[in-house]
């Protein structure tokens, strides 16, 4: 009996340890919180708890999934698409995007240049900063822009701005930026996007190394509280240039698998899911009468040949591997919602994006024919970095066998995998570069600088009438003609064939029918701004 | 007691000195570093180059661990390399989630498993052959169920069909029922992986009781068959038991990555998981540090049941 009592009181002992572990740390958090977020919602905290419900009922709260950890959001150092999305709402920069991702005015209300080389941008007055930061001057954008230059930021953006000779604020509301070669894309480097992005210099010096978790900036949503790993809370800044938002309050919750956050969003537990994009989810969240929210074409993702190794630097053993695949089949066989087929390197909504480029059908018996003009007629083997071999990829293999290619896979995990690609030290591997400026893709992918390890030119690819064509490109200012001379590097590109476009990769935000006018732009975030909800 | 305690407590710090240094050598072998998972798919360069430099990985590698050394004699965890955040906070709001999780299961699977055990036992003892077989069949079967498939279907069942219980949410201490809901399924697929084992190691150590003497001589005295069972015998059992659910507590509260994964609980397997995909050097040794000492723990405190237990243990 003795010891039955004692043993009783080692349960409850080591219980109540738990719980007191518990209260400890759930103390803490609450108090981490209520610091991160009552900045923004002063007063709400007095509120009595009826009030509190009646104003929440009132409240417009869109529950969105994000699929990731957060990695911070200061724009000098920002990476991978879903914090940038949140960087999107927060910031703004010179000029903006639409949903249809066309350059529109945000703090700059108009602008004008003759030659391409001077930029005059005319600020909006009046714009005020979040969180009580006061009203915003081109002071601001000359201190941002020095800070994404200044070594010590340290920032991978700085080399957007290597085109800029000298940038100067002539007045509180006009900035002059000259640059030293015309660039008619200018105004993607100043948008509302990385380097773009205006940040206001008394709330970076305060709040030092966690700026990138309290960021404080001129757009429609601000961070309001934070649970590490788990949530993030948006609230609307009440005192945007274009009025608040219709949307009082953003919940991220963090969702990483897809099978979870699609049953979350059936389930009601999310209005919204950022990004799913497995064809069998999305068919039975259609079937349940959920709204996708689609972006086609999001990127294009190409097959990359390091023609550095030996057959892959012959043009026609590369032609031959583009005949030999059945690239369209292989899409329908295996992610016919997520993927499209696709003949450019560029995305078809781009403004100088050609279809008249070659097209390589699927024709095994042409490409056994190039193989054996390029002097192997018998094939020959070779190996691609993969992070994981999706069945595309075996198909891509079995395609490639039947002509006599004998690829193989080594499979590498995602930091090593983006290693190999960066030192260019792979025979195939493949990459899918998100933009919206033509230059992005076409300079990153073509232009002898970029090679790897400098840059993205994986293929190592150099073609000196092609380099020539592209800086004409960027410097022509009348549109007809640099459309023309985009043309022609696109039909370079696609005769070399030092990347095969394999496939254009769509992106969907699949909702409940009530949240309305979510329209992902083609740098593939959404502006909250435009978003409302009608239940 | 108390030399063992001090001669463990002396044992720890080489243990943690091996640890610290094993992990700082195994994180730099595996190949690519914080960059290269911020890389993604458009930065290359000098671009890399530059992160590499804000996150003091340009330093020679003896530096670094030299570094790290001196931190943790000051007793700081650092901050994170890729965001910048305090690891010794992240540790702490990520650990009573995995503490929770891991006492619960290991508290319920210990009260089913044990239960299942000795009837097994029980009857086998017995000669009732069948329902032995069908307690061992149905242990096995959940043993051999892949846990992520399992949450799935638990998911599909209890989420979508029943309506029941929530996938995902966050987790908010101050509603302990809402708490439990939306932890509830993850309890049950970790039960389910911890229940097998524990069942089959109390059917062994029971039966094996079972036929000692005293057994047989408290029977003889006429004393009730399941009280002879659950007082008598379970309580000689207990040892090997103790020691498998000390093992799986401990390894319960090393983070329990799929399950935390699949549910979206941000808890430590979930934190560490993140850490390594990121290449964040200091958070990964920080948190296996935590997590080799909390295993010490466990261990020790294992030990000490068993001296309470079987006063005859002698360290």
């Amino acid at each position: 009996m003795k010891w039955r009592t004692e043993r009783r009181r080692g349960w409850s002992g080591l219980i109540m340890a738990a719980m007191l572990l518990l209260a400890a740390c759930s103390g803490g958090n609450e108090d981490g919180n209520g610091a991160a977020g009552n900045s923004g919602t002063d007063g709400t905290g007095n509120a009595t708890a009826g009030e509190a419900e009646a104003a929440a009922a009132a409240e417009k709260v869109l529950r969105i999934r994000y699929y990731d950890d957060p990695a911070g959001f200061d724009p000098a150092t920002i990476f991978r698409v879903e914090n940038e999305n949140i960087a999107f709402n927060l910031f703004s920069g010179l000029t903006s995007y639409s949903p249809s991702g066309e350059i529109i005015p945000d703090l700059a209300e108009s602008w004008e240049t003759d030659d391409n080389m001077t930029w005059t941008f005319h600020l909006r007055e009046g714009v005020q900063w979040q969180k009580g930061y006061g009203e915003f001057t081109a002071a601001d954008v000359l201190y941002s822009y020095d800070r994404i230059l200044d070594p010590a930021t340290a920032s991978p953006y700085a080399s957007e701005f290597a085109n800029v000779a000298s940038y100067e604020a002539t007045d509180d509301y006009t900035v002059v930026i000259k640059l030293k070669s015309p660039d008619a894309n200018f105004l993607h480097v100043v948008a509302n996007y990385h380097q773009g992005q205006i940040v206001k210099q008394e709330a970076v010096e305060e709040l030092g190394d966690q700026f990138m978790w309290n960021p404080v900036g001129t757009g429609p949503y601000m961070i309001e509280s934070m649970k590490t790993n788990s949530e993030i809370v948006m609230v609307r800044h009440e005192d945007y240039y274009r009025g608040p938002a219709p949307i009082e309050r953003l919940v991220f919750s963090i969702i990483k698998d897809d099978d979870t956050a699609a049953i979350a969003l059936q389930n009601g537990e999310v209005d919204l899911a950022m990004r799913i994009e497995r064809t069998e989810l999305l068919e039975r969240l259609e079937a349940d009468g959920f709204s996708l929210n689609p972006l086609y074409d999001r990127a294009v993702n190409l097959r990359i040949f390091n023609t550095d190794v030996e057959p892959l630097g012959e043009v026609k053993v590369r032609q031959a591997w583009a005949h030999a695949v059945d690239w369209a089949s292989n899409i329908a066989a295996t992610n016919p919602m997520g993927d499209s087929p696709t003949i450019n390197l560029l995305p078809k909504w781009m403004e100088v994006y050609t279809d008249d480029v070659p097209v390589y059908d699927y024709d095994p018996e042409k490409a056994k024919q190039l193989l054996a003009e390029a002097g192997y007629p018998d094939g020959f083997s070779v190996t691609m970095h993969v992070r994981s071999v999706e069945e595309i990829d075996q198909l891509e293999q079995e395609n490639l066998r039947a002509v006599g290619i004998d690829m193989q896979f080594e499979i590498v995990e995602a930091a090593m995998y983006n290693q190999i690609r960066n030192d260019g030290s792979f025979e195939v591997s493949g990459r899918q570069l998100p933009a919206i400026n033509p230059d992005m893709i076409l300079f990153s992918y073509l232009h002898p600088d970029n090679i790897a390890p400098n840059g993205l030119n994986g293929a190592r690819y150099d073609n000196p009438e092609l380099t020539e064509l592209l800086e004409a490109a960027r410097a022509e200012i009348d549109a007809d003609k640099r459309k023309s001379l985009y043309a022609q590097v696109q039909r370079i590109a696609l005769t070399d064939l030092p990347y095969i476009p394999r496939l254009s990769a769509n992106g969907f935000w699949p909702g409940f029918d009530y949240v309305e006018n979510v329209v992902i732009n083609p740098l593939s975030q959404v502006n909250f701004y435009e978003v409302d909800m009608t239940n | 007691m108390k030399e063992y305690l001090v001669k463990k407590a002396w044992q720890l710090i080489p243990t943690v000195l091996g640890v610290v240094t094993l992990v700082f050598i195994v994180m730099r072998l595996i190949p690519g570093d914080a960059t290269s998972h911020m890389a993604g798919d458009n930065l290359s360069g000098d671009a890399l180059n530059a992160m590499r430099e804000r996150m003091g990985l340009d330093v020679p590698i003896w530096q670094q661990y030299f570094n790290y050394l001196l931190q943790l004699v000051r007793l700081d965890l650092g901050t994170t390399m890729v965001t910048g955040q305090p690891v010794a906070k992240l540790i702490l709001e990520a650990l009573p989630v995995t503490f929770l999780i891991s006492v619960l299961t290991v508290g319920i699977s210990c009260l089913v498993a044990i239960t299942l055990g000795t009837l097994a036992a029980f009857t086998a003892h017995k000669g009732k052959k069948l329902v032995d077989s069908v307690l061992t069949w149905i242990t096995m079967l959940v043993d051999l169920m892949p846990s992520f498939w399992m949450a799935l279907l638990l998911m599909l069942l209890f989420t979508l069909t029943l309506g029941w219980l929530p996938a995902t949410g966050s987790i908010d201490y101050g509603d302990p029922l809402g708490l439990l809901r939306r932890i509830a399924l993850p309890l049950i697929v970790l039960c389910m992986g911890q229940i097998s084992t524990i069942a089959r190691i109390t059917r062994t150590s029971v039966l094996e009781v079972l036929n000692e003497d005293y057994i047989r001589t408290a029977r003889a005295f006429g004393a009730p068959q399941l009280l002879v069972v659950f007082r008598h015998a379970l309580k000689n059992a207990a040892m090997p038991i103790i020691t498998v659910a000390g093992l799986a507590f401990g390894s319960l509260m090393n983070g329990t990555v799929i399950t935390e994964f699949i549910f979206s609980i941000p808890g430590i397997g979930s934190l560490l998981i993140g850490g390594i995909k990121m290449r964040d050097y200091t958070l990964v040794q920080s948190v296996i540090l935590v997590y080799s000492m909390l295993f010490i723990v466990v261990n020790m405190m294992t030990d000490l049941i068993y001296r309470y237990m079987d006063p005859r243990v002698k360290y």
